[in-house]
């Protein structure tokens, strides 16, 4: 009987599982494919509406409600809304209910085939005044404050513009495109003599989010694709930033079709012929201009924001009618303007305080 | 003295990747803005796309022989079932106008009934006193000093 020595390779083997690096790799495999997704979206909510595959929540309808002009949050129709409630400790709905307000968002959904013939024009036009009656309704309040982020704040103030008989007291926009002159990158690659808009639309029906996404990645190729990874290898063993990279990594991965005709309608009548900051933009047969926008308004801007320039922001506080205007510019970029710690200590705080001024 | 540095593959990794991205950054950001790329951009798109509508088109020929729905169909009856709740809505809409204007009517009516129950108040009380007022002279017509003297030789007889 031959008898072995394996002390030395079991020595050997106890080494190699304590080295740093071999710990690094073993958990950042496990982050990247065997661990579980955080839960998105905790605040409480109801459904108060539904519209096709749109949905009104009202956030913690239990909790007493101090600030008497409730909060319409209308979201874009490119990724999905719970960026505005990403974790428990790091939401803005969370936030701002805490804080007293009575808090509404306008969830569009996840478009189907069925829906690629619904224009902006349908949802701006359809949707967003039945949702402020239903929040009217419900909250009892006789004015009302709006919220748009990214695209959702360029249709919210197309509608504020369409309807100044609405008693809209406030309006917030965050990092929403006005002025499409100079969009960046964007500018050029949808440049109408070589981006083929109407071949793609046709042949797509709605525009699937991979390719929305490959459009936002190319903006900044290397740090969007492997910068993620990297920071993630660095700082593995931090289990706050761990979570945090996962959330984002969900939300960036889990985008929503374009319905297509909204899409011909966005990149054509915004990016390719910047008809919105011209007063040249018709919705159903109404011209939408800026000027008869005459709600308080808070346009905040990124100046790292590589998706919407912050000079596609600023021009708007010079159109509208309102006597009461801020641009707020904030030190991030396009997401981390809603999420994380930046927006946490300093954003959030100062929106919430902001509406809680304009609402008395 | 020799001092001993173990090998961390992650911030060599780190460290590759940083000088990596600096130094390609601006050439990258440079050929992404040039007119050249928006081109060759379109091009590929004009491929991928005439790709697509080949297999939309060799798709739907399939489903036919088949006998099967196209998407196409199949997001017909979706379309549908979203105009019927389109025209829910419409009905929920019109509903709540006609509860508002029924409320609102409810509302003047009961206003009105008030008012006349109010004003019928006062025509009862009018006539209650005009009752009054007429019945006074009968009050103080009554013959009750005359009758006691009748009345008290009738208690005094039966004594």
């Amino acid at each position: 009987m031959v008898t072995l020595d394996t002390k030395q390779f079991d020595n050997w083997m106890e080494r190699f599982s304590e080295d740093k690096n071999i710990q690094q790799i073993k958990r950042l495999t496990e982050v990247i494919s065997s661990d579980a997704e955080p839960e998105v979206g905790q605040t409480p909510k109801e459904v108060i509406w539904t519209k096709n595959k749109a949905k009104l929540y009202r956030y913690q309808p239990a909790i007493k409600k101090t600030n008497k002009v409730p909060i319409l949050m209308i979201y874009a129709l490119i990724n999905k809304p719970y960026i505005l409630d990403l974790y428990p400790g790091n939401s803005l709905i969370e936030h701002l209910t805490d804080k007293g307000h009575d808090v509404y968002l306008l969830d569009w959904g996840t478009a189907g085939y069925e829906d690629r013939n619904m224009k902006l024009e349908d949802y701006i036009v359809d949707y967003i005044p039945r949702a402020v009656n239903k929040v009217m309704k419900t909250s009892k309040a006789k004015d009302i404050s709006l919220l748009g982020y990214c695209m959702g704040g360029t249709m919210t103030a197309v509608f504020t513009a369409l309807y100044p008989q609405l008693p809209i007291r406030n309006l917030i926009l965050m990092t929403s495109p006005i002025d499409f002159k100079d969009a960046g990158h964007y500018s050029n690659w949808l440049d109408k003599r070589y981006f083929q808009l109407d071949k793609l639309v046709d042949t797509l029906g709605n525009i699937p989010f991979e390719l929305i996404d490959f459009g936002n990645k190319l903006l900044n190729p290397i740090s969007n694709v492997v910068g993620p990874y990297v920071s993630l290898a660095d700082r593995v063993e931090n289990e706050d930033f761990v979570l945090n990279w996962k959330l984002m990594q969900k939300w960036l991965n889990d985008g929503v079709p374009f319905p297509g005709e909204s899409y011909r309608q966005w990149i054509r009548d915004f990016y390719q012929e910047n008809k919105l900051i011209n007063d040249q933009l018709v919705v159903r047969g109404r011209k939408v201009e800026l000027a008869n926008i005459k709600a308080n308004l808070l346009n905040i801007s990124a100046t790292r924001d590589n998706i919407v320039l912050p000079q596609q922001i600023a021009p708007l506080n010079d159109k509208v009618s309102s006597k009461n205007k801020t641009l707020h510019i904030v030190e991030t970029g396009h997401v981390s303007v809603v999420t994380g710690r930046k927006a946490v200590n300093e954003i959030h705080p100062y929106i919430e305080k902001w509406l809680t001024d304009n609402s008395k | 003295m020799t001092q001993t540095t173990s090998y961390d593959a992650f911030t060599m990794w780190k460290n590759v990747y940083e000088k990596t991205e600096s130094t390609w950054r601006d050439a990258i950001q440079d050929t992404l803005g040039k007119e050249s790329f928006a081109e060759s951009l379109g091009q590929i798109q004009s491929q991928y796309l005439q790709y697509q509508g080949l297999v939309n088109k060799l798709t739907e020929s399939y489903l036919k022989q088949l006998n099967l729905p196209s998407r196409e169909e199949t997001s017909n009856i979706a379309s549908l079932v979203i105009n019927v709740e389109s025209k829910v809505d419409d009905l929920e809409d019109q509903m709540d106008v006609h509860k508002s204007d029924t409320s609102r009517e409810i509302e003047q009516l009961k206003k009105g009934i008030n008012n006349l129950d109010k004003k019928m108040d006062k025509v009862i009380e009018l006539i209650s006193k005009s009752i009054e007022v007429q019945n006074i002279p009968k009050v103080t017509a009554t013959p009750t000093a005359p009758t006691a003297p009748t009345i008290q030789p009738a208690i005094n007889a039966k004594k």
